[in-house]
Parts: structure tokens; C-alpha cells; sequence
């Protein structure tokens, strides 16, 4: 039980099914299990997009990457623009989506490299850049997605939605390269000690390369998703996912300091923010107060995830 | 300089002793647009329409220019600069969409004070000098319950705000409380912020959905019906009244549902048009026209009857819209 509680990823968990149960308190069983199931589906999009932020995270102190809205948005403007509502061109629309992540990863990394600019402000600047390309590129007009795009992205498979189960498959995968893989373990040296990973042949460049690729390749299939679920895409579609996929890496338990990354908890901080909004909204508080709290909760986990370290 | 400032003059002489019917020329006058947020569907298809109207009046001849500028951080400080600049670049007249109703004014009263017309419009400065076209965005919401009066015999609402700590959202927001508290057969039983965006909106309500009873009707903002939909539908609920707000995807599915079982809705929003309404109004007022300082802009709704026509003059993906003509701001101007 004690090393349960110590776990850095139960709080978001216990704090997840709290929620759940005041809601399910409040009204009825019924809705508990499809509040449950509406959490899974939006909150599959906050954990594709936090993995990638996780990993940028756990590279130690500076390392984030602010450009994720903006490379949702390009992704799926570019795809759902290419595509045109046909679904014969689905897997390339796909590839595009993932070409568009690729170049932004590789963008981002060169600007940190080799105009040193510190990651904060080369992906914030850079994603000016890519926010004005999706503008200028379908100037915010809405493409619907492809019929089957759309099917597949609300699809459910008794009662779970499909992409949850695939995205589940992905964080599976992801704990294993975190954990059991050379590059996750150099992930990992690099946020505890940069200077000893490098000493230790660790290739601190590449490994940093590869991880802000993921990070946009990730961000950017979340797009091509969001945009098939939600009805195509739109210019404000990746808004919300920036502070998101920050509050979900740190609330999961990560090490904002970098170094100490789990996975277990990107999905019950996904919930829980899920939740949070929805037991607020259930009792009919304002925004205000909801911003105030999402606030004060992740402030509240940082003190305490820094006094245990 | 001095040689357009002397023209200026000439001309002002000139025009002063033509006629008292003040057939001013515009035809070297130049207009700026000061805007501070472009990210959405909305302020794009208010920026081409700019574009279309103002592009047309300068290859008329009616103006010498006719520029659009935007922000890229929708800031307060950054579209006070903004309008700093424009005065510098010697502007005649600046049409404003405002980041804040008060944040500008210090740099609105500048301009005024060198002689710029200032013409604001959707988002408003409360400075004196400037002019305002507002929309009634209260009524906006009380219009829905009046709808939904007309319609049902009353019931459980849902309501869908839009960004939070936003005028607008307020506005529009007292507007549907103040129809409710008329029409007591209604009761809101839930209100969720989409932000303006379908896949927020779709969340949001989502979330909220399994603990509320059946819905009868649900008050939007605009940019969030078709969302609210697309949850219903997920959570398997009857499909209540969604008032929509004039996007095409809205208008679409409006049409579908109507096609298919004869459903019935309204819609209703603020054309991004209206950027060329304030355009003609700072042409008038270049012109020398007397135009009262608060102007208002009525919003376009769309019914049942007139779904197919607003579809099909509705761009692909954008949102349904009106330009202003020049008859058309003189009929504003002197509706006041």
C-alpha cells in the first residue's frame, strides 16, 4: 500500500476517480459509464500529444515544445485539405500528416542546434511560422474529412472507443522504448544528468533530435484524428492542447525537472482533466472558478513531486 | 509631405467651395484595418472581404488605399503599437477590431488627436472620439428563447458559452438568461463553454451530457452547433433544437436533418462582412458626411425558409456572409 502512494502516478489517478465517483453520486450509475466513456475518447487526444511532451520534458530543464497546437493545425489542414473528403486518398492524407511532423520536428531541432536558440523560444517562434502556413494554405476554411476518416475516429468496440484501445497499444509500446530500450534510458540520463550521459557516450544530439521528431509526429497524427473526429479541421483546433499536454505530463507524475517520465499517469491525468471539467460543469460552476482550480492543482502537484525529489 | 499636405488642403479648399452638399473627394485618402486576431474561420472571411470590398474601392478610384494589418499575438500592447504605426504611416482613417474595449483608447485618442478618423467595429473601443459599430449581441441571445418560445412548449436548455472572460461571451450570455427569465417555462440545465470551436464544444457537452436530463433545445454562440450535434448523436440522444451560427458545416448538417425528417432550427450570427460596413462608414466620414458616433449592425439569421439559399451562397468550409455596399452604410448611417 505505502509503495502504492508512492508511485508518482496514483495521485492523477485517485484525483480521476474521484471525480468520476462525485459525478456518478450526483446523478446515476448510467451516467457515470458514459461520462467514463466520453472521458476515454477526448482524453485518448490528450495522451497522444502528452507522450510526445513527456519525452521532450523528461530532456531535462528548458526542454519543451511549444509548437504542438500549431503543427495540429498544419497536419490536419494540409491532410483533410489534400484529401478533399475522398477516401481512396486516406493513407496518404495520413502520410502527409506525418510528413508535415517530420518537418516541424526536424525544424524545431535545427533551430535549437544550430541557431542555439533555447527550445522555449524556437518553438514558440517557430510555431508562428507553421500557424501562418495552415492560414495560408486553406485560409480557415473548413474541409470535412473523408466519411471513413470520420467513422473510424468515433468508432467503438464494446463500448471503448478504437482509438483509446490504439492509443493504449501506443503507450504500451512507448513505456517499453521508455524503459527497456537504449534510447529511452539515454532520454532518461540526459534529463538526470546531461554532462554524465554525454561523458557516458551518450549521443546527447540525436537522442534529442529523435525526441522532438516524435513529438510533432505525435502532435501531428493527433491532429489528423481530431480532425476526423470533430468534423475537419480548423485554425483554433490545437488551442487547447498546449497548456493541456503540459498539465497531463506533470500531473501524470513526470519530473518537471526532467529525468523521471512514466506513462501510466499521462492517462489518469488525461481523465482526470476531463472529469474535472465535467463534475464542474455538472454542478454548474463557472469557468473562472474551474481555471482557478486546474491552476491551483497543478501547482499543488509540482511542490509536491519537488519535495519528494 | 508637404506636397500632399498642401494638396490636402487645396483640395479641402477646393471641395469647401465646389458646393455645401460636402462632395469631398476620397479618391487620396487612406484607410488602414487594425486587427487583432486571425485564427479562425470567422475573422479570415472578414479579412477577404475586406480584401474584396476594399481592393474594388481602390481600383475604383473611390480610395488610395485600403491596407490590412494583424496582430499575431492578439495582445492589447502589440495592437497599440500597431495603431501608433499607422498614425505615423500617415493614415487618414483607421477601422479598429479591438483586442480590448478600453486597452486602446489611450492609442485610439492619438490618433484622434492627429487627425485620424477612428472607426471600430465587432470588438469596440469605448474612447468618445472613435466611432462604433456594435452588434447587439444581447439580443443575439434573447432572440433564441423567443425562437424556442415560438416553438416548443417550454423544457430543459442546454446552453453552450462561448470563451470565457470574453465581452462578447457576457453579452451574449445575459442575452439567453434574460429570454429564460421571461420565458419561465424553460430551464437552463446546463451551460458548458465550447470556446467558439466545434471540437471544444463537442467535448464539453460530451462531458456534461450523462448527467442531464432530456434536453429540449440547445442556445449556442456560434461556431459550436454542429459539435453539440455530432455529441448528441455519440451519446445516442434525441437531437434537440441546436440553434446554429451561420457556419457551413452548421448549415450543412441543418440541411441534411432537414432533408431526412423534416427538422427544424434557426440560425443566426454576425456576418464578418461587417469589416466592409466599417470600411464605408470611414469613407463617409473622410467624405465629410455627418454619421452619428454609435452605429449598430444587425446580425444575419438564417430560417427554415431561407436554409437552401444562405447554403448555397455559403463558401465551402466558411461561414455564411454578407458585404456592405456603399448604399448600404448610407442606409446605416442614417437609420440612426
Amino acid at each position: 500500500m505505502t509503495a502504492l502512494i508512492q508511485k508518482p502516478w496514483i495521485w492523477a489517478w485517485i484525483g480521476a476517480v474521484s471525480m468520476w465517483l462525485i459525478i456518478t453520486i450526483v446523478t446515476d450509475i448510467g451516467a457515470g459509464a458514459e461520462v467514463m466513456s466520453a472521458a476515454a475518447s477526448f482524453g485518448t487526444f490528450f495522451v497522444i500529444v502528452a507522450i510526445g511532451q513527456m519525452f521532450v520534458i523528461t530532456l531535462g530543464p528548458g526542454n519543451v515544445d511549444l509548437s504542438i497546437p500549431a503543427c495540429m493545425t498544419l497536419s490536419a489542414t494540409l491532410a483533410m485539405k489534400f484529401m478533399n473528403g475522398d477516401p481512396s486518398l486516406l493513407l496518404p492524407g495520413l502520410l502527409i500528416s506525418l510528413g508535415v511532423g517530420l518537418v516541424i520536428g526536424t525544424l524545431n531541432f535545427l533551430l535549437i542546434l544550430f541557431l542555439r536558440i533555447p527550445p522555449i523560444i524556437a518553438t514558440l517562434s517557430a510555431s508562428f511560422l507553421y500557424q501562418s502556413t495552415a492560414i495560408w494554405s486553406n485560409r480557415g476554411l473548413r474541409v470535412k474529412p473523408p466519411e471513413l476518416l470520420g467513422d473510424f475516429a468515433v468508432a467503438k468496440v464494446f463500448g471503448v472507443p478504437f482509438l483509446t484501445l490504439a492509443a493504449l497499444v501506443l503507450t504500451v509500446a512507448m513505456a517499453f522504448l521508455l524503459h527497456r530500450t537504449r534510447f529511452g534510458l539515454s532520454v532518461l540520463s540526459i534529463g538526470q544528468n546531461q554532462k554524465a550521459a554525454k561523458l557516458a557516450g551518450v549521443r546527447v544530439e540525436r537522442v534529442r533530435f529523435v525526441t522532438y521528431v516524435m513529438c510533432a509526429v505525435l502532435a501531428a497524427i493527433c491532429g489528423f484524428f481530431l480532425a476526423g473526429f470533430s468534423g475537419g479541421a480548423a485554425l483554433n483546433m490545437g488551442e487547447q492542447y498546449l497548456l493541456m499536454s503540459i498539465a497531463v505530463v506533470v500531473i501524470g507524475g513526470t519530473s518537471v525537472a526532467g529525468g523521471f517520465a512514466n506513462l501510466t499517469g499521462l492517462w489518469g491525468a488525461s481523465l482526470f482533466m476531463f472529469l474535472l471539467v465535467s463534475m464542474l460543469n455538472t454542478f454548474g460552476l463557472s469557468a473562472g472558478f474551474r481555471l482557478i482550480f486546474t491552476g491551483a492543482i497543478i501547482v499543488a502537484v509540482i511542490v509536491i513531486s519537488g519535495r519528494k525529489t | 509631405m508637404k506636397a500632399s499636405t498642401l494638396g490636402t488642403i487645396c483640395l479641402t479648399v477646393a471641395a469647401g467651395l465646389m458646393s455645401t452638399s460636402a462632395i469631398a473627394d476620397t479618391s487620396d485618402k487612406r484607410i488602414a484595418l487594425s486587427n487583432n486576431y486571425a485564427g479562425n474561420s470567422w475573422r479570415q472571411a472578414m479579412l477577404t472581404s475586406w480584401e474584396k470590398v476594399g481592393g474594388s474601392a481602390v481600383s475604383d478610384g473611390t480610395v488610395a488605399a485600403a491596407d490590412a494589418f494583424t496582430t499575431a499575438e492578439n495582445q492589447v500592447t502589440e495592437q497599440a503599437a500597431q495603431i501608433q504605426n499607422l498614425i505615423l504611416q500617415g493614415y487618414d482613417a483607421i477601422v479598429i477590431n479591438a483586442a480590448s474595449p478600453e486597452g486602446l483608447n489611450g492609442a485610439v485618442k492619438e490618433a484622434c488627436d492627429a487627425g485620424v478618423v477612428v472607426v471600430s467595429f465587432d470588438g469596440i473601443v469605448t474612447e468618445p472620439c472613435a466611432y462604433r459599430i456594435a452588434v447587439d449581441f444581447k439580443n443575439m441571445g434573447k432572440v433564441q428563447v423567443e425562437y424556442l418560445a415560438g416553438r416548443i412548449d417550454g423544457g430543459d436548455l442546454l446552453e453552450i458559452r462561448g470563451l470565457a472572460g470574453v465581452f462578447v461571451d457576457d453579452e451574449i450570455s445575459a442575452g439567453i438568461h434574460e429570454g429564460v427569465a421571461e420565458n419561465a417555462q424553460f430551464k437552463i440545465q446546463g451551460s458548458v463553454h465550447g470556446d467558439w470551436a466545434q471540437d471544444v464544444a463537442q467535448k464539453a457537452v460530451a462531458g456534461i451530457l450523462p448527467s442531464l436530463p432530456e434536453i429540449k433545445a440547445v442556445v449556442t454562440q456560434g461556431g459550436d452547433g454542429y459539435g453539440a450535434a455530432q455529441a448528441f448523436k455519440a451519446a445516442g440522444r434525441p437531437t434537440p433544437i441546436i440553434v446554429m451560427g451561420n457556419r457551413h458545416d452548421e448549415l450543412t448538417w441543418w440541411k441534411e436533418q432537414k432533408d431526412a425528417n423534416g427538422y427544424e432550427t434557426m440560425s443566426v450570427s454576425i456576418a464578418p462582412g461587417v469589416s466592409t460596413l466599417a470600411f464605408w462608414v470611414a469613407q463617409q466620414v473622410l467624405d465629410g458626411k455627418e454619421v452619428p458616433q454609435d452605429l449598430s449592425v444587425p446580425f444575419l439569421t438564417i430560417t427554415q425558409d431561407t436554409l437552401e439559399v444562405s447554403l448555397s451562397n455559403t463558401q465551402a468550409g466558411g461561414v455564411a456572409n454578407v458585404e456592405y455596399s456603399l448604399d448600404d452604410a448610407k442606409a446605416v448611417i442614417s437609420g440612426n
